[in-house]
């Protein structure tokens, strides 16, 4: 069974002692300014703008923090006070959110894609201050100002399309630079006092846990928790001084502030700043990072891509490829298992490197990356194996917002595909009776902002309730199995998590999401999105002619596809708990839709009500039905689409 | 597969629009570079005289006409014209005590004053009437010239090319003939490669396309057809300037008639038109596969002891020659530099089909 849990396994992790503690002035301005002071010349920040790599040293960065600093200050801007930031990656968003927290404010940036009436949530500290990247992000901040009176100064990057604005208080960021510049002129003090005025215990940022049950909570982070999150991980080799990393995560996310911001201060790394969200791929190969993490998704995502690739080269190519991936497989999992390397292996992979991994990896712009990370979610066996066998150096860890990301990580001598790893220095983990993980450490957040109910449900007599259920192996190594509160059970009786299974469904290139039903139900069944790339490039292949999403996803064909997906995955789980049934979705679940979270999370509750039709049918037994589907258009206006969905017995 | 782009990027436009901005690319310059500065120490002497000077030789001749047709899109059937025009200037410049570095630069100048008057017939005219015009520039100065004896000395004779010095050394032995070569033959190619790159090089490639077409987007046709002949010229003159002192050594008007002219215009055809790679190994192919044909056929010959006629021997390398520039102009009729650039890619996307994102 998933979730049972033998009485040998431990309960406590060895708990490895923190690095050296935080002096007074630890924060992240005061590292910026002893960065900016012993590497003046060093590039700190790269960011691509029309083809161009603009790149700002160390010196820059500082400069341009606290000339905006004092910009900010000039316009009214009081410590404790929130500073929206919205927009994708960008040096002067980050900027911003410095330059805030230099103010003692508390930065708090937001998903870029939230539509307008969400934003509302995010600001609901009625931040009067705000930066946007550009006129899309201005246009959402005046209508949420339009309706709630809030934010009074919109700051913006780039300037394009808004010379016509007549809005009050929507001020370019050159000329808040400029007006701090004029300030610090006049007062040469103030340089140094505004890198002095915040503390280790002033918040460095505010950022939202994801949410997949609820409304997002707001999560305040300060100087030493982040700080004391970096050296943990530092500690443990997770990342070096100087790496080349890459800024394309969003913003709001934990994992980008704790990457871009605090440990690429605190160990001076290069941060690139790709073009767009579009071009991040192509760009990473200007790039080359030394240091990378992506999601488990979008690991898939880039495996796809490369098997397209692959798939359509010519003969010769693609049987090298073939042949020369088979072999790195087969070792990497020989080596995952333990098996001492044969000296034929190094020869083969060897050459293997010169024809077939190199250029790979040159071609995905990883050639120079040392240390791959992925996080989030579990990694699918094949895509781990593959990145692996590439010859990169891929690990997983584990985290949440409330501890900084950084919980447990892999070693490099104990790198298995179904752990996340061993607690990092300074951190310990222990097991309670129910199976849910709880973290106390120095990164550990102090409460959530406002919700009083939630800080004391979560961090009770020091330990943070993480809310996954998972175990500790003999050794330490971790492995979480899901949420907690995702434990469900069939009419049956029978228990699963449905993720669990979701997960390993989803490490098929052919299916971009799925939802298992089966909570109070008979049986075991899933509601499947195919991947529109890899099946629409299957589909190509074997001549099956098709239109849109809507229409591939019903072809005859491509139901038999996604049925031998789900057959391999009942091979590998427990009779009870097998699928029977299943429906490929006319449309993929859109966070625009509400049914899955900006980070590409289930939203079940949504997805149970929208498609209970669909549902009742799985269990009705029908072999068909007819669903009218609501539609949003980006416009926000609705629709109604009917469509005729086969749905189908998964068999032996 | 050996292309490594990783990392490659650029922080200015200037960097970005570099000649070699891959890595590999620089790789292959310096080593190329390295072998022929290190050939007189690696090549026995006569490969170095009758093989590489020529085909030094001829490629900057080539790359020089290929400025006209490839670049600026205008024909030219009188460019072995152009070059005698060099050779006997700069040999009879040198004799009049001249240092031998202004004559090369003289030669030029008279060679692009000369070409630049019948570049004004390419104003007028266009394609095969083009092509007759400089064909008639070809009839002139070859009768001109053997005609004249005080440029030719007389109808049969030859003229030797004095002893000269370069940069004050004196130029005598073959490897001193070599570097000269080589280095004239670097200047020009760092010119030609560069010139894609400036608004000139644009604008001929403008008038190329469509001359009329350029002028409206206000391009000045006439002044850059003009350009294009005169720049063209001046390539020739110094190339021809430099075949008559390190590799002919004598002229005689014979090695400048309308046979040599076309072997000129085959080069840059079978090489590719615009290309400067495509100008070295259309050189190569002309000058040297009639060499290597009749190595093969020979050989051949002897190994199978076909009873095969004299005659009959030495004409089958003219007709695979005349095959194999066929084929090239039909089965690539990008030339030889699209073959490389094909070849190329076939490694820069490696292992894919084609460039991703």
């Amino acid at each position: 069974m998933l979730l049972d849990t033998p009485v040998a396994r431990p309960t406590r992790a060895i708990v490895e002692p923190p690095p050296a503690p935080s002096s007074a002035d630890d924060t992240l301005l005061s590292l910026l300014a002893r960065n900016a002071a012993t590497h003046a010349r060093r590039v700190a920040l790269r960011e691509r703008d029309l083809g161009i790599w603009h790149e700002y040293t160390w010196r820059d960065y500082l400069d341009q923090v606290v000339a905006l600093a004092a910009g900010l200050e000039a316009l009214g801007f009081e410590p404790a006070e929130p500073m929206l930031v919205i927009g994708d990656n960008r040096a002067r968003l980050y900027f911003a959110m410095l330059a805030a927290a230099a103010l003692r404010g508390v930065p708090a940036p937001i998903y870029p894609e939230v539509p307008p009436e969400e934003l509302a949530h995010f600001a609901r500290e009625r931040a009067r201050f705000a930066i946007a990247e550009d006129q899309e992000q201005v246009d959402k901040l005046l209508e949420l100002r339009a309706r709630t009176g809030a934010p009074e100064y919109i700051i913006y990057d780039d300037p394009r399309g808004l010379a016509g604005y007549a809005a009050s208080g929507l001020i370019d960021y050159e000329t808040v630079v400029a007006r701090g510049r004029a300030r610090l002129k006049a007062d040469p003090g103030l340089a140094a006092d505004l890198i002095a005025r915040a503390g280790p215990d002033d918040g460095a940022v505010l950022l939202h846990s994801s949410g997949t049950t609820g409304r997002p909570k707001g999560v305040l982070l300060k100087h030493r928790r982040v700080l004391a999150a970096i050296r943990n991980a530092a500690a443990a080799d997770y990342f070096r001084e100087g790496e080349e990393y890459v800024a394309y995560l969003p913003m709001a996310w934990i994992g980008d502030f704790v990457f871009s911001v605090g440990a690429a201060i605190a160990l001076r790394f290069v941060v690139s700043i790709p073009e767009g969200q579009e071009t991040v791929l192509r760009d990473l190969r200007e790039i080359a990072p030394t240091l990378y993490f992506a999601s488990a998704r979008s690991w898939d995502n880039l495996l796809t891509r490369l098997q397209v690739g692959i798939d359509e080269s010519t003969p010769l190519k693609r049987g090298l490829v073939a042949f020369f991936m088979r072999l790195a497989i087969d070792i990497e999992r020989r080596r995952l298992a333990g098996e001492r390397p044969r000296p034929w292996w190094n020869v083969l992979r060897g050459l293997g490197e010169l024809v077939v991994y190199g250029p790979i990896k040159d071609h995905l712009g990883l050639g120079r990356a040392h240390r791959c990370y992925t996080a989030g979610e579990a990694i699918g066996e094949d895509t781990f194996l593959f990145f692996r066998a590439l010859g990169l150096n891929l690990k997983q860890f584990y985290g949440q917002t409330e501890n900084c990301a950084l919980t447990a990580a892999q070693d490099d001598a104990r790198v298995r595909l179904h752990t996340v790893g061993r607690a990092l220095p300074g951190v310990e983990i222990r097991i309670d009776e129910n199976g849910e993980v709880l973290i106390r450490a120095e990164s550990v957040f102090d409460g959530y902002v406002d919700d009083p109910d939630a800080t004391a449900r979560t961090l009770v007599d020091g330990w943070l309730r993480t809310g996954d259920a998972g175990y500790l192996e003999p050794d330490g190594e971790l492995v979480i199995l899901g949420r907690v509160g995702e434990v469900v059970h069939t009419s049956a009786g029978e228990r699963f998590i449905p993720n669990y299974i979701e997960n390993r469904i989803k490490f098929s290139q052919y299916v971009r999401d799925v939802a298992v039903l089966g909570a109070g139900r008979p049986f075991l069944a899933a509601i499947v999105c195919i991947d529109m790339e890899a099946v629409g490039h299957w589909a190509q292949v074997r001549g099956v002619a098709y239109t849109s999403y809507a229409d591939l996803s019903q072809k005859p064909e491509v139901y038999a596809l996604v049925q031998g997906v789900l057959r391999h995955v009942n091979g590998v789980l427990p009779p009870p708990l097998r699928l029977r049934r299943f429906v490929n979705l006319h449309k993929a679940f859109d966070p625009d839709d509400g049914e899955v979270t900006r980070t590409r999370k289930l939203r079940r509750n949504v997805i149970e009500k929208r498609y209970a039709q669909i549902i009742d049918a799985i269990y009705a037994g029908a072999s068909e039905i007819e669903f009218e589907a609501r539609i949003t258009y980006e416009t926000g206006e609705s629709g109604v689409l009917r469509r005729r969905l086969t749905i189908m017995d998964v068999g032996a | 597969m050996f292309y490594r782009l990783a990392g490659v990027r650029h922080t200015s436009y200037a960097a970005d629009r570099a000649l070699w901005p891959v890595p590999v690319d620089r790789w292959q310059i310096r080593a190329l570079l390295a072998l022929a500065v290190g050939a007189p120490f690696l090549l026995p002497d006569l490969y170095l005289t009758s093989y590489l000077l020529p085909w030094l030789v001829w490629s900057t001749a080539a790359l020089g006409l290929n400025l006209l047709m490839g670049w600026a899109g205008q024909i030219h059937l009188g460019y072995a014209a152009v070059m005698a025009i060099g050779a006997y200037g700069a040999i009879h410049a040198v004799r009049l005590g001249i240092p031998f570095e202004l004559a090369l630069l003289g030669s030029g100048l008279l060679s692009a004053a000369i070409g630049l008057v019948f570049g004004f017939a390419a104003l007028r005219v266009k394609g095969l009437y083009l092509a007759i015009s400089t064909l008639a520039m070809q009839y002139l100065v070859d009768w001109i010239i053997s005609h004249v004896p005080a440029i030719s000395g007389g109808s049969q004779a030859t003229l030797q090319a004095p002893a000269f010095r370069f940069l004050g050394v004196p130029v005598a032995g073959d490897w001193s003939r070599y570097y000269v070569a080589l280095a004239v033959c670097v200047l020009v190619t760092s010119f030609l490669l560069n010139v894609g790159r400036t608004s000139f090089g644009r604008a001929l490639a403008a008038v190329r396309e469509k001359d009329f077409a350029a002028a409206v987007i206000g391009v000045n046709a006439f002044y850059f057809k003009l350009m294009a002949f005169w720049c063209s010229s001046f390539l020739g003159g110094v190339s021809g300037a430099v075949l008559a002192f390190c590799y002919y050594r004598a002229v005689t008007p014979e090695q400048f008639n309308l046979d040599v002219s076309i072997q000129a215009v085959a080069m840059v055809i079978v090489g590719g038109m615009g290309s400067v790679i495509g100008s070295y190994l259309g050189a190569a192919l002309v000058l040297l596969a009639p060499i290597v044909l009749n190595n093969l056929v020979g050989a051949f010959a002897r190994a199978a002891a076909l009873p095969l006629h004299q005659e009959v021997l030495s004409h089958i390398p003219l007709i695979l020659y005349g095959v194999l520039i066929v084929g090239f102009l039909l089965f690539e009729p990008l030339g030889l530099a699209k073959v490389y650039a094909n070849i190329r890619n076939y490694f820069l996307v490696w292992p894919f089909r084609h460039a991703r994102h």
